[in-house]
């Protein structure tokens, strides 16, 4: 798309991005561990309400959605859960 | 010690991974052995999970060394072990035991191995000069060049100096979020909505100029 090394064109996506309805980190943090858990066991419903935020914040964040990937096999792994299609499922920056 | 929600049993029965059997608050509320057990098992517990997290992050880890990683996993489970058992009466039962404590332990790995992996590096906080390419390239003839042209243009007219200076750093320079907010004295949450707002004002702009901007979410199947 562009050759100018100062705005590849992955930053480009990433800047424009609809960035969603407003989620602080902090929330994310509060919401991520039942955000992760939703997705091994509900597998491609919609999410509830009170984490309908969660997936364009984590695709606007690379840190949480980066912690929320660990997170996720974490869970999966106590669970006994194949983490492969909740992965994904899980938004990515 | 402990106040434990009492919709707890409630939420746990709404949904979630059902929880397995044993029960961590009852044991790290109780006294004696058990608790002392409760509170070992834990902490193996989140040096297993920072360790983990430690290990997904290949880049930072070999900035950082083998014998400081193994510092930093230490440091973070022992900090997790803090918040762990501080917030232990705001725990609802809504997700597992472990997965709620994981996510200390995977929030203390990540940040600390950042900002051991920046420690020496400089961070361009200056105000960068303008995108603006100063004649058309043979670039703009390409697909989706316009649009490139575009948002450079959108980034130098329409951001604030700050929200400019924040998106570069966090999307171009690829600056952590934890680093950049240490080295600019402010918190995550502040650095994110700056970001959040520059996005809006962006995604605003190019609307209001033609522009069929980038869809809301995007899956890591999506982004294959």
């Amino acid at each position: 798309m562009t050759a100018d090394p100062r705005l590849p064109t992955d930053a480009i996506r990433r800047l424009t991005i609809d960035p969603g309805p407003w989620l602080s980190c902090d929330d994310c943090f509060r919401l991520v561990d039942r955000y992760v858990e939703g997705l091994l066991v509900r597998g491609a419903e919609p999410v509830p309400a009170e984490l309908a935020a969660m997936p364009a914040h984590l695709a606007g964040c690379s840190a949480c959605a980066e912690e929320a990937a660990t997170l996720l096999l974490l869970a999966a792994t106590e669970a006994g859960i194949d983490p492969a299609p909740a992965l994904e499922r899980l938004p990515a920056p | 010690m402990t106040e434990v929600s009492p919709d707890r049993t409630a939420s746990r029965q709404a949904g979630g991974i059902p929880p397995p059997g044993e029960d961590w608050i009852a044991d790290l509320t109780s006294s004696g052995p058990v608790r002392e057990d409760a509170l070992r098992r834990l902490h193996a517990l989140l040096v297993r999970g920072a360790r983990f997290q430690v290990s997904r992050m290949s880049a930072m880890r070999a900035v950082v060394g083998a014998a400081q990683v193994e510092d930093v996993i230490t440091l973070a489970a022992d900090e997790a072990m803090v918040a762990v058992l501080s917030k232990l009466p705001t725990f609802e039962g809504r997700s597992r035991f472990t997965t709620w404590a994981f996510k200390f332990a995977v929030l203390q790995a990540a940040v600390e191995l950042r900002r051991q992996a920046w420690s020496r590096r400089e961070v361009p906080l200056d105000a960068a000069p303008p995108l603006i390419e100063p004649r058309p390239s043979p670039d703009l003839y390409a697909e989706g060049a316009e649009f490139a042209a575009a948002v450079r243009d959108a980034i130098d007219r329409v951001l604030t100096p700050h929200q400019r200076r924040i998106a570069l750093a966090l999307i171009v320079d690829e600056v952590p979020i934890d680093v950049l907010a240490e080295r600019l004295g402010t918190n995550r949450n502040a650095l994110y909505k700056t970001l959040h707002d520059a996005r809006s004002r962006l995604r605003t702009h190019l609307a209001g100029q033609g522009y069929d901007v980038a869809p809301p979410t995007r899956s890591r199947e999506e982004t294959r």
